[in-house]
């Protein structure tokens, strides 16, 4: 079949100040506004128990919003159960129906909405072709492997040409290989249908690559929106630095700010940074390891004096712990070749692109 | 397979739609307290003789009293045969059943009439037997025992543990016992004789003949019950010895009544009058029924107890099976017989 | 709304279903019964046999024009976007209808008006109605649906109208055909003879000598027939408990290699009918048993009466409850991870102090379970203390003579059956406080890797010598009963004869084809069909309440699990006679039908269907009915098309039980069966009551067999949920 024959009917998706309380005591989501564009991918990122899963599942109306509203498309679903939303879900665990066949496990939700037999079974077939799984159909779930089960459950979900396509945590049973192949997958049928497409995960190397936008959450709120790059690049606080990619979060002083460039004096060095907005004073400063060069006494020895607490190998780099006036520090290398060794007296540089001012506060 | 039956002939029904008026079959629905083959026997044969269907439940004639009062609102039943008078006489004092005067009565008994009398026509007698007691002989031989030959007899202290007879308190045979007793001996030295009888007996039993089964059985020595119940243990094959005590007994009259306001009234009077026939009653000796029947020309069995050779006593229905009397009895035996240790 | 056209479709149903039955379906119960078809000739002009309409179009019985009114109302509203309007008047139709239904149900009955004031205010009524048929039952359950769509449109449970409608429905029938009878015995309870309230006669019933009293303690006499139940219990609770664990440990740690085998044999006494042990019992050790007698001979005593009361209640209730408290516990010994034992035996215990301290305390719980589960059997026993009992009298037989003998008193069998009911409840409450939901089971459904360790010796040998000794006597027991029904009278004459199997069971050919002229087919086929009937029926109830207690949640959700609990702990001479006193008269009149049957089998085994399936729904992984549901499925087709198929075990298990209690139960249907509707074991206790032990046993030994037969079929016809195959295998032809 032709992909084209699947249509997008892509909307988008929009929570106003919804709020998810268990009981009187815990709430999993707590007043939070978040749009989701038509045809975008977004990802809800954060540790367990952030509330990611409950955002996921308010979307799918699997859970009812305490407070707030929930739109699709324009629409008001807050009230509307799971059956009457046009949201399709593909499971963590699959959810594969184990006592049906491929095919009768794709075309479930085409049954369930009313269409005819033959068409259902076409259609099926089409939304197997689509991820590659074109001849699988009289197989049962448990004769396939745990990859061709996940694309399965992505048929199921993508037969349906929902409004908008949940993913939880969908690669978390694959093994890292087939983690990076099956997400590409994923991002290839998104954009090539055009999908809405939420994706929960916590595992933020695989936001980063699959996203159109992140949704960082902490503690039921939302700590910060926005493209993978902004992300990296400019966390709006410690907790985003840190959680995305690895980061050292360094004191620093601001002596001077000029337009939107600060100058920023850490330890005995002084780097030109963006402002964000800050003022002169103390600050905190995001350092990502690999924006850390070590070098050893024999190079020119300009920088922060550091000792080499630990050195470990990992392949493609070498990862090393080092101590300095500003406190220990984590950095990596790409000189694999020329370790340092343990106990070693070095001096630190920090990039000129690449550490990041964070807001006070945070 | 009766439902599947019922469906065809349902189907059969509609098709032949409103014009085929079939005549609904005629019912009764009959409750019976004798055992299980005599109610099956006088089921089966109303059947035969008059192509009402029958409905039959057996149950004791306790168990049928409390659901006729169960039932008084909307009865269900429509004719109640067998079972000794005594609850038939309690249904007919608690307005529970109709007064019918049978063309048949002519052809029976006195006792038979003079009961249904004393309950305003309420009850009639079909059959009756005498009380007294059986024995295992094996056991009795195999413990050295003498042979009992009076109700006296059973007080002696060789007897200690084998006497059974049932509790008063849940059966009309044990009840009608203690009433004889009270009646042959005075109501003082009637209870003397309870207590001193309360000494040999190993236990009380619920059902009213179960005793002479245990005996029959090899599970008891002596039993004290009707006598036709007795002897059809003896008939069966079983080592038991029918004994009419020597001092003179009580007897019951099983009865039959109709049940007021029933569905099928006018079925449960032709039950009633061919339940009096002798030919039917004569039937009983097929199922090894000891009784004397109530029509003055039905056979009866050579091995049946001969009334009139027995001692009876003058029982007083009417006082005996009176609901008061009756509970009183039964409080002072149980506040002065039964709480006394063995 | 998607969801609004649900409900909107929904009230048509049921609307549907309501019209039927005003319009069209015979309004009053009928005489013939419930699966008879006799009422179609005479149909619909009638009045016994009339619907609802014609009855008022005839001017008859005109008080059920009202009834109308809330039958059409939702036509005001239906398709109506406005979702509060639509509910509220939905709300309004629902619970107006069943008011009305059931107040003039009970106001009038069979003499005109129930209640004297009635009769002042609207003056007499000069007319009469019997109970409920199909037509009224229909309108009933169209209302009551009003109702719960109308909830459902309010938002409750997401407006899930399958779900509230689910809900709504175990609700009412629980307090149908639990909580109304009950009440209808506790207040015949206080009520004296004359039916006047009166608490001083329940105060001097309740507090009989003969129910408390305690000569016993000092006196050569017996005890009141509370502390004799309570006794008997207590120890039958905790025999049964130590025997269960026993064979658990044989079964799964001792590496005996027939524990299969001693699993079947400890089924077997679930699938005997009642009396039979107690028979085989007496015939063993009865003054005249074969066993008695030997020992009496060799050892030169005189041979006692010694095994009636306490001692052959006790025996016979071991043999009999063994096996549950061993079906308890085997689930709670497997359980138990091996990689905690094994965790300990790395951690240098042996295998005694392991034993000792680990898996022990682990099983703990499931210990005080099967106690209590022995202690409830035990109260609720009715058959062997009836044969066996004795001058031991206990509450369950002494309900029963108080309603059948010659005292013949309902105010003191309510008052008994009120007695005995607060002994389970409060072992059932126990049960669920002390222990709530607290398992130490440790199960992850993660491959545990490992298998268990064997029991330490000292704990192995004492098990294998019980073990042995239980087994043989229950092939003894099994033994004679086989025997037994093959000889011409116990005791007596020993002579072999297929006599017994010939009256029971013989088959004949007559003008009209096979003819079965035994004396058992009757109550044999009667059986059957009721077990057959009543045990889909209590795995449907069953699974729909479980379903509703895994999967969803709702306000008062812990008390609707009570209530649909509460029946296990309710004995069934209670059962029995609050029934009667309940369905006894209009608007819910069932006694003499096999409804009544089916209905108490369905609320007796009840709990079992939602054990059952909670077990298997709570191992269904919760994503899977959510997946259904996110691709657009309803909750009832999610339920059907998922959550069904895949509870195929715990299906099969609620119908095998349902139908063999059904098969075996005694002590409610005593007091329920009827002329049409007569069970094989109220037949069987009438043969022994007339000392006929052959037929009796031939009858018992049938049944046995028919059940295996049964249960063989269910396994076939449920078959296994497939979710693995063979790769070799391919499909040809898909769905």
């Amino acid at each position: 079949m032709s992909q084209s024959e699947l249509k997008s009917r892509a909307a988008s998706v929009e929570f106003r100040d919804v709020t998810k309380k268990y009981g009187t005591e815990v709430t999993a989501v707590d007043s939070v506004s978040l749009q989701v564009a038509a045809g975008e991918l977004v990802t809800l990122l954060g540790p367990s128990g952030c509330g990611k899963t409950t955002t996921l599942r308010m979307i799918a109306g699997l859970e009812m919003a305490t407070q707030g509203q929930i739109l699709i498309g324009g629409a008001d679903v807050s009230r509307l159960p799971a059956t009457d939303r046009d949201v399709s879900m593909v499971f963590q665990s699959y959810a594969l129906f184990p006592h049906m066949s491929v095919l009768e496990n794709v075309s479930y939700g085409l049954r369930a909405s009313g269409q005819k037999k033959k068409q259902c079974i076409e259609r099926a077939e089409h939304g197997l072709d689509l991820v590659g799984l074109a001849g699988y159909g009289a197989r049962l779930p448990s004769e396939l492997s745990g990859g061709q089960q996940q694309r399965v459950a992505v048929a199921r979900a993508l037969v349906l040409e929902p409004q908008v396509l949940l993913f939880d945590e969908p690669l978390s049973n694959l093994d890292a290989k087939l983690r990076r192949q099956v997400r590409e997958d994923i991002r290839d049928i998104q954009q090539n249908l055009a999908l809405t497409v939420v994706y929960v995960t916590h595992d933020q190397e695989e936001a980063l690559a699959v996203s159109d936008r992140i949704i960082v959450m902490n503690n039921a709120t939302i700590a910060q929106i926005g493209t993978p790059r902004e992300l990296y690049e400019q966390p709006a606080d410690r907790f985003v630095a840190d959680f995305i990619g690895e980061a050292n979060i360094i004191d620093a002083q601001i002596t001077a700010v000029d337009k939107d460039r600060a100058t920023v004096i850490v330890g005995n060095t002084s780097l030109q940074l963006d402002a964000r907005g800050l003022t002169p004073g103390a600050a905190k400063l995001a350092v990502r390891p690999n924006r850390i060069f070590i070098q050893t006494p024999g190079d020119d020895a300009a920088g922060l004096a550091a000792v080499v607490e630990k050195a470990t190998y990992v392949g493609d780099r070498m990862e090393y712990k080092i101590k300095t006036e500003l406190g220990e520090l984590f950095c990596t290398s790409e000189a694999t070749d020329q370790a340092i060794d343990t106990g070693k007296h070095v001096t630190v540089q920090f990039d000129a692109v690449g550490p990041v001012l964070l807001p006070r506060g945070s | 397979m009766k439902l599947r039956c019922r469906i065809a002939g349902a189907v059969t029904l509609a098709l032949m739609g409103s014009a085929g008026h079939t005549i609904a079959a005629e019912k009764l629905t009959y409750y019976c307290s004798a055992q299980e083959d005599w109610c099956q026997l006088m089921a089966t044969g109303f059947e035969e003789a008059t192509g009402i269907k029958v409905n039959m439940t057996r149950k004791s004639s306790g168990e049928t009293l409390a659901q006729i009062k169960a039932e008084a609102s909307n009865p269900k039943g429509d004719v109640w045969w067998g079972g000794t008078g005594d609850p038939h006489m309690q249904a007919a004092e608690e307005g529970l059943t109709e007064a019918y005067e049978s063309p048949m009565r002519a052809e029976l008994h006195d006792w038979s009439i003079g009961q249904s009398e004393s309950a305003g026509n309420k009850t009639i007698g079909i059959y009756s037997g005498a009380l007294g007691y059986g024995y295992n002989e094996e056991i009795l031989k195999a413990n050295n025992l003498p042979e009992p030959a009076c109700w006296k007899d059973l007080l002696k202290p060789e007897y200690k543990g084998h006497v059974q007879m049932a509790n008063p308190n849940s059966s009309g045979t044990a009840y009608t016992t203690l009433a004889t007793i009270v009646q042959l001996f005075g109501e003082d030295e009637g209870f003397e004789f309870m207590k001193g009888l309360h000494k040999n007996i190993n236990q009380y039993t619920k059902s009213g003949s179960a005793p002479i089964k245990a005996a029959a059985r090899g599970e008891n020595t002596i039993g004290i019950v009707f006598m036709h119940d007795a002897v059809k243990q003896a008939v069966s094959g079983f080592p038991i010895k029918v004994v009419a005590p020597c001092e003179g007994t009580g007897y019951e009259i099983g009865s039959m009544s109709l049940i007021k306001d029933s569905r099928n009234p006018e079925n449960a009077q032709k039950f009633y009058d061919w339940a009096l026939q002798a030919d039917v009653q004569s039937r009983s000796l097929e199922v090894k029924a000891f009784q004397v029947m109530s029509n003055k020309t039905a056979e009866s069995s050579p091995q049946a107890p001969d009334l009139a050779s027995i001692k009876l006593i003058d029982y007083d229905f009417t006082k005996y099976g009176s609901s008061a009397e009756r509970k009183r009895l039964l409080k002072k035996w149980d506040d002065e017989v039964s709480t006394l240790p063995r | 709304m998607l969801s609004a056209s649900r409900a909107s479709r929904a009230v048509w149903l049921w609307m549907i279903v309501g019209l039927v039955g005003y319009f069209i379906m015979p309004w009053y119960i009928l005489e013939d019964g419930f699966f008879s078809f006799e009422w179609l000739d005479g149909y619909p002009f009638d009045t016994d046999y009339a619907p609802a309409a014609f009855l008022i179009a005839q001017g008859e019985k005109l008080w059920l024009a009202p009834l109308v009114l809330p039958l059409l109302l939702p036509l005001v509203v239906i398709g109506n976007k406005d979702r509060q309007r639509f509910s509220t008047l939905l709300i309004i139709a629902g619970s107006a209808g069943l008011f009305y239904l059931f107040a003039q149900g009970f106001a009038i009955g069979i003499r005109g008006f129930n209640a004297e004031w009635l009769g002042v205010l609207f003056g007499e009524l000069g007319d009469r109605q019997f109970g409920f048929g199909y037509g009224a039952v229909l309108l009933c359950v169209a209302f009551l649906f009003y109702l719960t769509t109308g909830v459902a449109a309010r938002g409750y449970i997401n407006g899930d109208v399958f779900v509230v409608g689910a809900i709504g429905f175990i609700i009412s029938i629980v307090a149908i055909f639990i909580f109304f009878p009950i009440a209808q015995m506790l207040s015949s309870a206080l009520r004296d003879n004359d039916g006047v309230y009166s608490l001083a006669v329940f105060v001097a019933k309740f507090s009989e000598n003969k129910i408390w009293g305690l000569a016993c303690l000092s006196e050569n006499r017996g005890c009141g027939v509370a502390w004799n139940s309570l006794f008997l219990a207590v120890i039958v609770g905790a025999a049964t408990t130590v025997l269960g664990l026993v064979f658990a440990l044989v079964a799964t740690r001792s590496g005996f290699r027939y524990s299969n085998w001693l699993r079947a044999l400890t089924v077997l006494p679930i699938i005997t009918p009642p009396f039979v042990i107690g028979l085989a019992i007496i015939l063993l050790f009865g003054l005249s048993g074969t066993i008695t007698q030997w020992v009496a001979g060799v050892l030169d005593l005189q041979p006692s009466r010694w095994v009636y009361g306490l001692p052959g209640i006790l025996i016979a209730q071991m043999l009999s409850f063994t096996p549950i408290a061993f079906l308890v516990l085997i689930g709670v010994v497997e359980g138990v991870s091996p990689s905690m034992e094994e965790a300990s035996q790395t951690l240098r215990a042996s295998r005694w102090h392991t034993f000792k301290t680990v898996t022990f305390p682990l099983i703990r719980p499931g210990l005080a379970n099967a106690f209590l589960l022995g202690f409830i059997e035990s109260m609720a026993d009715f058959g062997n203390p009836l044969v066996l009992g004795g001058n031991y009298d206990v509450l369950s037989t002494e309900i029963f003579f108080a309603i059948v003998g010659a005292q013949n008193d309902q105010g003191r069998a309510a008052v008994l059956a009120i007695i005995l009911l607060l002994f389970t409840l409060t072992a059932f409450y126990a049960q669920r406080r002390w222990l709530g939901r607290k398992s130490y089971i440790t199960k992850t459904g993660k491959g545990d890797g490992g298998s268990h360790s064997l029991m330490p010796r000292r704990v192995m040998w004492p098990c294998y010598i019980i073990a042995s000794i239980w087994v043989i006597f229950t092939v003894t027991v099994y033994g004679m009963i086989i025997y037994g029904g093959f000889v011409e009278t116990w005791g007596l004459n020993h002579t072999l004869t297929f006599k017994h199997y010939i009256t029971a069971f013989a088959v004949g050919v007559n003008d009209f084809g096979l003819h079965f002229k035994g004396s058992a087919w009757d109550s044999f086929w009667t059986t059957l069909k009721i077990a057959a009937t009543a045990a889909p029926l209590t795995a449907i109830v069953g699974l729909i309440t479980a379903y509703l207690l895994v999967r969803q949640n709702f306000a008062g959700k812990q008390w609707f699990e009570f209530g649909t609990m509460l029946s296990f702990a309710i004995p069934g001479t209670v059962v029995g006679v609050s029934y009667i006193l309940a369905f006894n008269v209009p608007p819910l009149e069932l006694t003499g039908t096999g409804i009544i049957l089916i209905i108490s089998f369905v609320f007796r085994n009840m709990p079992v269907g939602v054990r059952a399936g909670i077990a298997s729904m709570s191992q269904l992984d919760k994503s899977l009915d959510e997946a259904s549901l996110t691709l657009g499925a309803s909750t009832w087709r999610t339920f059907r098309k998922v959550i069904l198929p895949l509870m195929r075990p715990a299906i099969l298990a609620a119908l095998v039980f349902s139908f063999v209690r059904a098969m075996t139960a005694i002590s409610a249907v005593i007091f329920l069966v009827s002329a049409e509707y007569n069970m094989a074991t109220s037949y069987i206790i009438g043969r022994v009551e007339n000392n006929d032990y052959g037929i009796a046993i031939a009858y018992s030994t049938t049944l046995i067999f028919v059940m295996l037969s049964a249960i063989l079929l269910f396994q076939l016809l449920v078959g296994k949920t497939q979710t693995t195959r063979p790769l070799t295998q391919s499909r040809t032809n898909v769905g």
